[in-house]
């Protein structure tokens, strides 16, 4: 019997998401981070969305949002022109990173000793937080603003994404361009598979996939909408994106076929990421909203719930929420 | 038709009255390092604890008190960008994120209502 999927809606936000993060998998769960243009990012228990806390300190929108692997740290880019990182346990603030302008991207290294970051004027920046009054080093090059940067090649390179319709590589050592990669429209978007060196860039209507360290095209997928995010499972068989046109997409990665699509935002998908473990993915919309849709419908997991047909008339079956069928607006 | 899949719950939302990250999390427990010094050393003396802890409770409640004793009169804050403003005191939030305050004194005029953002807060002065 076929399943319909039944997303998790999480509320809070009061305006639209635009960047989420996963942190991994730690001994209290996963954990997700969201940034969002009310300032205000949260932080939610990543298998079940359950909001944790907010950090509060931003005084302009929150462009993007990050952890670190255990968790124990965030990081928020603003358009107030810092950076803060944030006590991920208690909530509190550690450190506010001045620059020059709206900050938009910010990443931790694998032991979080360093924080990138980059925004609309131009430069990347490496602060060690360990040292932080002094200096950051800083990276110049792309010719407008820095939407997306990220560490890879074991930390020791950085990919960065701007409006210059470029996606650079650089070495981190000699804070040099070692690639280039041009297109004809801006990157939306920008995620790094560490385990097979895989990055999944998104343009226009297209899902590409590129060699992290050669950047060389692996392939690429067209979806019917313009794609605002996409996200690659740990285990590489799917593929996710979101969009102009408020669904999400799953595709096979091995045949390049969508599988399916999902309606339930209300407004163009921004960002989308799969968890850790690759049960789940959520998606951040302009509808102010994060919601989570199971990578297998019908599964026990997290607050969804596998029900046969027997349980529904057992007697002591616990209560169980369906929810109700779609109203179309 | 397919049956849609059955949820044991919706997730939980923010708590309206607070910024969340509950102390009494396990995980808040299990990882978040004590705020006071000594206690956080290998070898605590419990009675240089004690006494740290003591010199907190007290500076807290002194604080607390300040606030108390400052509802309803004229209070100058000092602010960011060379600013000094005065206002009458109305109250503050439970975090310490916010001061409510009254006819405040601006350049551009006087504002009847307003909320003060801590953070933006250097030091205030009041006649006790």
């Amino acid at each position: 019997m076929a399943m319909r999927q039944t997303p998790l809606t999480c509320s809070g936000h009061t305006r639209p998401v635009v960047d989420l993060a996963f942190s991994g998998i730690t001994p209290h769960g996963y954990f997700l981070i969201s940034a969002c243009k009310d300032g205000k990012p949260m932080l939610r228990q990543g298998d079940t969305g359950d909001w944790i806390g907010t950090f509060l300190g931003h005084k302009g929108a929150v462009w993007g949002a990050t952890l670190n692997t255990d968790a124990t740290k965030a990081a928020t880019a603003a358009a107030d022109f810092t950076a803060k990182v944030w006590d991920a346990v208690s909530g509190d603030e550690i450190l506010t990173l001045a620059h020059k302008h709206i900050v938009k991207t910010v990443t931790f290294t694998q032991d979080s000793s360093c924080l990138l970051t980059g925004g609309n004027d131009k430069l990347l920046r490496i602060y060690d937080l360990a040292n932080h009054e002094a200096a950051p080093q800083e990276i110049a090059g792309h010719t407008s603003a820095i939407k997306k940067a990220l560490w890879c090649n074991n930390d020791k390179q950085i990919l960065s994404a701007a409006d210059d319709k470029t996606i650079r590589l650089w070495d981190r050592s000699s804070m040099t361009e070692v690639k280039t990669l041009s297109f004809d429209t801006s990157v939306s978007s920008m995620e790094y598979v560490p385990e097979g060196e895989i990055l999944v860039i998104t343009y226009g209507k297209t899902i590409a996939f590129y060699n992290a360290q050669s950047l060389d095209l692996i392939k690429k997928v067209d979806a019917p909408a313009p794609i605002n995010s996409a996200s690659l499972h740990p285990e590489k068989d799917f593929f996710v994106a979101g969009g102009e046109d408020f669904k999400l997409y799953k595709f096979d990665y091995g045949t390049k076929e969508e599988l399916e699509s999902y309606k339930g935002h209300f407004g163009p998908v921004h960002c989308v990421r799969f968890s850790p473990d690759g049960e789940l993915y959520a998606s951040g919309s302009e509808d102010g909203t994060l919601r989570l849709w199971q990578t297998a419908v019908g599964k026990t997991y997290g607050l969804w719930k596998c029900v046969l047909p027997e349980d529904l008339v057992a007697e002591n079956s616990e209560q169980l929420y369906t929810s109700p069928p779609e109203i179309k607006a | 038709m397919a049956t849609p899949v059955s949820v044991l719950r919706l997730p939980r939302g923010p708590d309206p009255n607070s910024r969340g990250f509950d102390p009494k999390s396990p995980r808040f427990i299990a990882l978040c390092r004590t705020s006071i010094p000594t206690s956080a050393e290998a070898e605590a003396d419990p009675e240089q604890l004690q006494k740290e802890q003591h010199a907190r409770s007290m500076l807290r409640e002194t604080f607390l008190r300040c606030l108390l004793s400052m509802a309803n009169r004229k209070v100058q804050f000092n602010m960011y960008e060379k600013v000094k403003v005065e206002a009458t005191f109305g109250a503050s939030d439970i975090d310490v994120l916010n001061f409510q305050v009254s006819d405040l004194h601006t350049p551009i005029g006087v504002q009847k209502e307003a909320l003060i953002r801590s953070q933006d807060v250097i030091s205030f002065t009041y006649d006790v």
